[in-house]
């Protein structure tokens, strides 16, 4: 595979194109970028659209406060501040989208500490069932089990205890 | 960004501002009203809530002059005031009611924004087009990359400027303009023909 197209694969998803794009490499990066995407059809187009995009926001309009808006600016916020409004609104906290899209570490840990939780949690299940036997995650042992034709009859019995549980199931039909 | 005249009658306003002058407070804010709501509105895309946020950023501004220390321009250390402001009502607006959209980049209001007014019906229909699904693509950026993207494509700021005004390393900075563009790509896709 030629350079220019590892520099798509990993560039495309990177920031030297975008960057590229918006012309803010420094000169001698942007020049080698430059060289690179040249011989690049796919990265050529990357960087185009990125370059659609910039351009765009770069020619957005300003907005600016209409005539009645600038006659009250100024008294509103004297308004407020004569009304002691300086230290109100309370700050909202950010989202756990927002916390974990703005740290992308957050999310790789995130997914880290899931599979160590799964991996716990199966372990000590393995670990439950080879340890006691017939036992099961109650810690109930199945004593016996009798099968008759029109009756079955189970028997479970916890550890260390004589209190005996006993199942009957009838088959009504008979 | 303001020249080194405007940011030495900025910092001797400050200077009279922080010993109770309000007029010179008030020239202030003559000064960067117009710019202080431009980032607002660009950031919650919503007027009244934009008019809100200034005011409010102004109102702090006032009440924590004696802790502008002059290390950045005015206007930089202002920009940070309305940047968090604005960040905290679009999420608080996300949790309440996520319906406020408001198209008017699209068609800015009469007597209110606009520059490079379209000359020809076709123009002016293709600008507006453009305009909205942009203000659509930025809608769906999560507000604290949205508030770089403004600072960066908008308002022309430096990485190093944008890094004072959002209070964030140079690194947070770059890495959050990139996941702006590269989600506006994807958000307007296949509609990037047509921002020409």
């Amino acid at each position: 595979m030629k350079r220019a197209h590892w520099l798509h694969i990993i560039g495309g998803r990177g920031r030297p194109l975008a960057a590229y794009a918006a012309g803010e490499l420094p000169p001698a990066e942007q020049a080698h970028v430059a060289a690179l995407v040249a011989d690049c059809p796919a990265c050529r187009r990357e960087v185009e659209s990125y370059q659609r995009v910039t351009a765009a926001l770069r020619a957005t309009p300003r907005v600016s406060l209409t005539t009645g808006e600038a006659a009250t600016f100024l008294p509103e916020i004297n308004r407020r501040i004569d009304r002691g409004q300086g230290a109100r609104a309370p700050q909202a906290r950010p989202g756990l989208r927002e916390v974990v899209w703005d740290h992308p570490r957050v999310s790789l840990a995130s997914a880290f500490t899931a599979a160590l939780f799964i991996i716990g949690v199966t372990v000590s299940q393995w670990q439950m069932w080879g340890l006691s036997g017939t036992a099961g995650t109650n810690g109930v042992e199945v004593v016996s089990v009798e099968v008759a034709e029109d009756a079955s009859v189970m028997v479970f019995q916890a550890p260390g205890s004589s209190l005996k549980i006993i199942w009957v199931f009838e088959d009504n039909a008979t | 960004m303001p020249g080194s005249e405007e940011r030495a009658d900025d910092r001797h306003l400050v200077e009279q501002a922080t010993r109770g002058d309000r007029e010179a407070f008030g020239s202030l804010v003559r000064r960067h009203q117009d710019r202080s709501f431009n980032v607002a509105y660009q950031v919650v895309r919503n007027r009244d809530d934009a008019l809100d946020v200034a005011q409010d950023a102004f109102v702090k501004a006032f009440a924590s002059l004696s802790s502008f220390k002059g290390e950045a321009s005015f206007s930089t250390w202002l920009h940070r005031i309305v940047v968090n402001l604005a960040i905290d009502c679009l999420r608080r607006r996300r949790r309440g009611d996520p319906t406020t959209y408001d198209d008017r980049l699209a068609v800015p209001e009469e007597g209110g924004a606009s520059q490079a007014a379209p000359d020809t019906p076709e123009t002016a229909l293709e600008s507006r087009q453009v305009r909205s699904l942009l203000a659509r693509g930025i809608q769906a950026l999560p507000p604290a990359h949205r508030a770089v993207l403004v600072l960066r494509e908008i308002e022309g700021l430096s990485y190093e400027e944008i890094s004072r005004a959002v209070g964030c390393s140079l690194g947070t900075v770059m890495s959050r303009l990139f996941y702006a563009r590269r989600k506006l790509q994807k958000v307007l896709g296949p509609n990037l023909e047509d921002l020409r």
